[in-house]
């Protein structure tokens, strides 16, 4: 009996939680140079948890709320340097969660063979340019963001963790 | 002149479909409760869109709340009167020009100079966090150095995320309109887009000021017209039955429609903004008129030979004074309600006494015995009796000071008030602040925010002049240009892209001016600037009014609770001074006709005026209404008192008056029916009035 609710909380976790390997490439114009960083993504129900094994940093946003540790201890971000990152996971969610209705209310959405272009409609556009999006079987596979500054940020979907 | 009545009857309809388009009446209750200086403060809010918005919540802090907020968000902006729709912590466009334009000004400075080393490591530091850093690195190549830091402003709101919250409840959308609670065509249109759209979703509430509006006004019209149709159904059995004389009851219908009709239409020309709620009243007291017709038809006076009926003349000129000194009362709706009555019971007079002559109207015949009841109580008991009972109102007497009290109670709209104020973390609470130019309104917005520990206005936005001319010289003494060399010199010595820094510093070469020309950036926030007559105002949110109002007198409060506190104690000092010098009058006028029966025409007066107040006040507070009340009850008592004094017929009289007080009964008893609080107070007062002036015709001697 322990077996099977065991099994059945596995399994309800496994659904509402996916992980992935990934691979970031940040392109920075001001120095004109890439620079990559490896990590793993979860996405659950309420909110997504980045963590970097390399510097083992950890970012986890959950319910609205941000925590940030280095080494498993919470460390401070800065009320801007919060903002950003927030929005930029917001913006996360939204790309894995695949809501079309909820993409087209703030992009312009141009649908490709293999992936699709979204351009900012409002305040948005004042940073980004446009984001390259692909997904395979409903899950998202790599997007990259266009800022406007001529940096870009690329994020590729290694494999899933099970 | 047999037909002149109906004639007069046809011209009146005629002048009023000539003129339909110009007749509007208002059902906005709370502006003919408040002061001229009330009413102006409301507009100088009203155009700063403090009125204006809306507020939808969504409930929740899930994904799908969040997506619920994204679609409304998209769906609202689309309706017509809707101006902008915020949800994010993110400023509008027009708040981030603004930043951009005056980024110099506003931002802290740090005017130490930078040597090349200084330099050197500042910037290679960013390097190294581009290289290595968790985190994307965003380089500000026109403030690479951060000489220039801008402070972040504490905004009044509380968020998740990048979505603005309220308490533990959920999301909320600020939705700024262009709709005040005041016009209701665009009220009327944006509550039915707003509700069409929102009735498709779950869990979402929204408000606005002008919700009332709507909702009020539907509702007071309802009542209203409810109560005319019973109040015209009741007079019309009452009057039929007892008068049993149809071309009595046609004539007298014709004259008191005639009567009200053409006070409605001089109480328009008079009234900007004449109200339902006056006119209802008005119409009531209209049917008080019926009492010379009963006096005059009872005294067989239309068969006589008499012009005047000295006793008629002297209760209608009586209540005539008394309504006409409460016509110049500073109260727009005692002011329009005694205007109303003066001309229309002065209608009625004249048609009842010149006009009914010549209609050839049937003697009242009886073959019922008048029952003249055997008197025991006399008079000075019951002026005793009297006196006792006001002794005991006075001890017991509360006033009731928030005028929002006798509005039409809306229940589910004062419901998510309250709730909205309860989940609002901040209690911050508006006031007006006003000056005679631009400048010194900025200068006085920050007096108020360095005063107080809590405050959102313009202030947190704004510098004040001076503080910008100063920063200003600060900059200009500043060597930029030596600093732009140094700092594309050393970055492609560490390996930035050539010419990445080329305009560092440049912002600093084109200044804005230190008198900003427009404040619609802060439109949005409600925190604008209006000017009106030479005079300038602004809104701020503070959390100790009292402390500012001590400190500062160009302050004014905007707490609707806190105006009408003030306002309805200016009220009950009016009502008290114009009430003293109508029951001078009154009396006066009482004096000199009655003379001997003065203390028996007197508890005509006191009698019912002691017994309503002894019941009001063991179980309510006296609102301003039901003060108002009592000055008609007075008037209908002295008409009585006068009859009765002077009655050479005694048992016509009584008869005369029983059926005027069962006509006044109809009129204003069916007010009782009513849910708007103030026709309620008025339909109470009258009925035990009443009431007590029929027992006081069975018992006084």
């Amino acid at each position: 009996m322990l077996k099977i609710i065991i099994l059945l909380i596995l399994l309800t976790f496994s659904i509402f939680a996916k992980s992935f390997n990934f691979t970031e490439i940040r392109y920075s114009d001001a120095i004109e140079k890439n620079i990559e960083q490896k990590g793993q993504i979860t996405f659950f129900s309420n909110g997504i948890d980045i963590y970097y094994p390399e510097t083992y940093k950890n970012l986890i946003y959950k319910d609205n709320n941000l925590v940030y540790e280095v080494d498993g201890e919470d460390k401070e971000l800065g009320g801007i340097q919060e903002q950003k990152i927030i929005y930029y996971l917001d913006l996360l969610i939204l790309l894995h969660s695949g809501d079309d209705n909820v993409i087209s209310n703030i992009f312009k959405i141009s649908k490709y063979e293999k992936y699709m272009v979204l351009l900012p409609k409002d305040e948005m556009k004042n940073y980004i340019d446009k984001i390259e999006l692909s997904r395979d079987n409903g899950l998202l596979k790599y997007f990259k963001l266009y800022l406007s500054n001529n940096d870009s940020i690329t994020i590729t979907i290694d494999n899933e963790i099970f | 002149m047999k037909y002149f009545n109906y004639l007069l009857l046809l011209l009146l309809l005629v002048v009023g479909l000539i003129f339909k388009e110009h007749i509007h009446i208002s059902t906005n209750l709370l502006s003919l409760f408040a002061t001229k200086e009330t009413l102006q403060k409301f507009n100088i809010a009203d155009k700063l869109g403090y009125s204006k918005e809306m507020i939808v919540l969504v409930k929740g802090f899930s994904s799908e709340s969040k997506t619920k907020v994204e679609t409304l968000a998209t769906e609202l902006k689309k309706l017509k009167y809707i101006n902008s729709v915020d949800y994010k912590i993110s400023p509008s466009v027009e708040m981030k020009n603004y930043y951009k334009d005056y980024y110099p000004i506003l931002s802290d400075f740090n005017s130490t100079s930078y040597t090349k080393e200084k330099i050197f490591i500042k910037l290679d530091n960013i390097y190294k966090d581009i290289s290595t850093s968790l985190f994307y690195t965003n380089v500000n190549k026109f403030n690479p150095l951060g000489l220039f830091v801008m402070k972040q402003v504490k905004k009044n709101i509380s968020h998740k995320g990048n979505y603005i919250t309220l308490g533990d409840y959920g999301y909320i959308l600020h939705i700024s309109t262009d709709v005040s609670p005041s016009n209701l065509t665009k009220a009327e249109h944006l509550y039915k887009d707003v509700h069409s759209l929102l009735d498709r979703y779950n869990d979402v509430i929204s408000f606005a000021p002008f919700y009332y509006s709507v909702e009020n006004s539907k509702k007071i019209k309802d009542d209203v017209n409810k109560i005319i149709i019973l109040s015209t159904l009741v007079l019309l059995m009452i009057y039929y039955l007892l008068l049993k004389n149809l071309q009595l009851l046609i004539h007298t219908i014709i004259a008191l429609v005639s009567s009200m009709l053409v006070a409605t239409y001089i109480s328009l020309l008079f009234f900007e903004n004449f109200s339902a709620l006056s006119l209802a009243f008005g119409m009531s007291v209209t049917a008080v008129s019926i009492d010379y017709l009963l006096h005059y038809y009872f005294h067989d006076f239309y068969n006589s030979s008499q012009k005047i009926d000295k006793s008629v003349l002297y209760g209608y000129l009586t209540t005539v004074v008394a309504f006409g000194v409460f016509s110049f009362i500073p109260i727009p709706i005692i002011s329009q309600i005694s205007f109303f009555t003066v001309i229309s019971l002065s209608f009625a007079y004249l048609l009842f006494t010149f006009i009914f002559p010549y209609l050839e109207i049937k003697r009242y015949i009886t073959d019922r015995p008048l029952y003249v009841s055997e008197k025991k109580i006399s008079s000075k008991s019951i002026a005793f009796l009297s006196l006792l009972l006001l002794c005991y109102s006075f001890i017991n007497i509360k006033l009731d000071t928030n005028i929002r009290n006798i509005d039409y109670q809306n229940i589910k709209l004062l419901e998510i008030q309250s709730l909205l104020t309860k989940l609002n973390n901040s209690k911050l609470k508006p006031i007006i602040v006003e000056a005679d130019n631009q400048v010194e309104l900025i200068k006085r917005l920050h007096m108020v925010k360095n005063l107080t520990m809590n405050s959102f206005s313009l202030a947190n936005f704004v510098v004040t002049k001076k503080a910008c001319e100063i920063r200003k010289r600060e900059i200009e003494s500043y060597d930029f240009k030596k600093l732009n060399k140094n700092i594309n010199l050393i970055s492609s010595e560490i390996g930035f892209k050539d010419g990445y820094f080329r305009d560092s510093y440049k912002f600093i070469e084109t200044l804005p001016p230190c008198e900003l020309e427009n404040f619609d950036f802060l439109q949005p926030l409600n925190l604008g600037v209006y000017q009106e007559n030479k005079k300038f105002y602004s809104i701020a949110l503070v959390d100790d009014i009292t402390k500012i109002k001590n400190n500062f007198k160009f302050v004014s409060s905007l707490s609707a609770k806190d105006i009408f506190t003030k306002s309805s104690f200016q009220m009950y000092e009016d009502l008290l001074l114009y009430s003293l010098i109508v029951l001078v009058v009154i009396l006066i006028l009482l004096f000199l006709s009655v003379k001997v029966n003065f203390l028996y025409a007197l508890n005509y007066i006191i009698f019912p005026v002691s017994i309503t107040l002894a019941i009001l006040t063991s179980y309510t507070a006296i609102n301003i209404m039901h003060i108002f009340s009592f000055i008609i009850l007075i008037a209908i008592g002295i008409d009585y008192g006068i009859y009765m004094s002077n009655s050479s017929q005694p048992s016509n009289t009584i008869l005369a008056i029983k059926y005027s007080i069962l006509s006044t009964f109809a009129a204003f008893g069916v007010l009782i029916f009513s849910t708007i609080v103030a026709l309620n107070s008025i339909g109470m007062v009258i009925t035990i009035g009443v009431g007590a002036i029929f027992i006081l015709i069975k018992v006084m001697k």
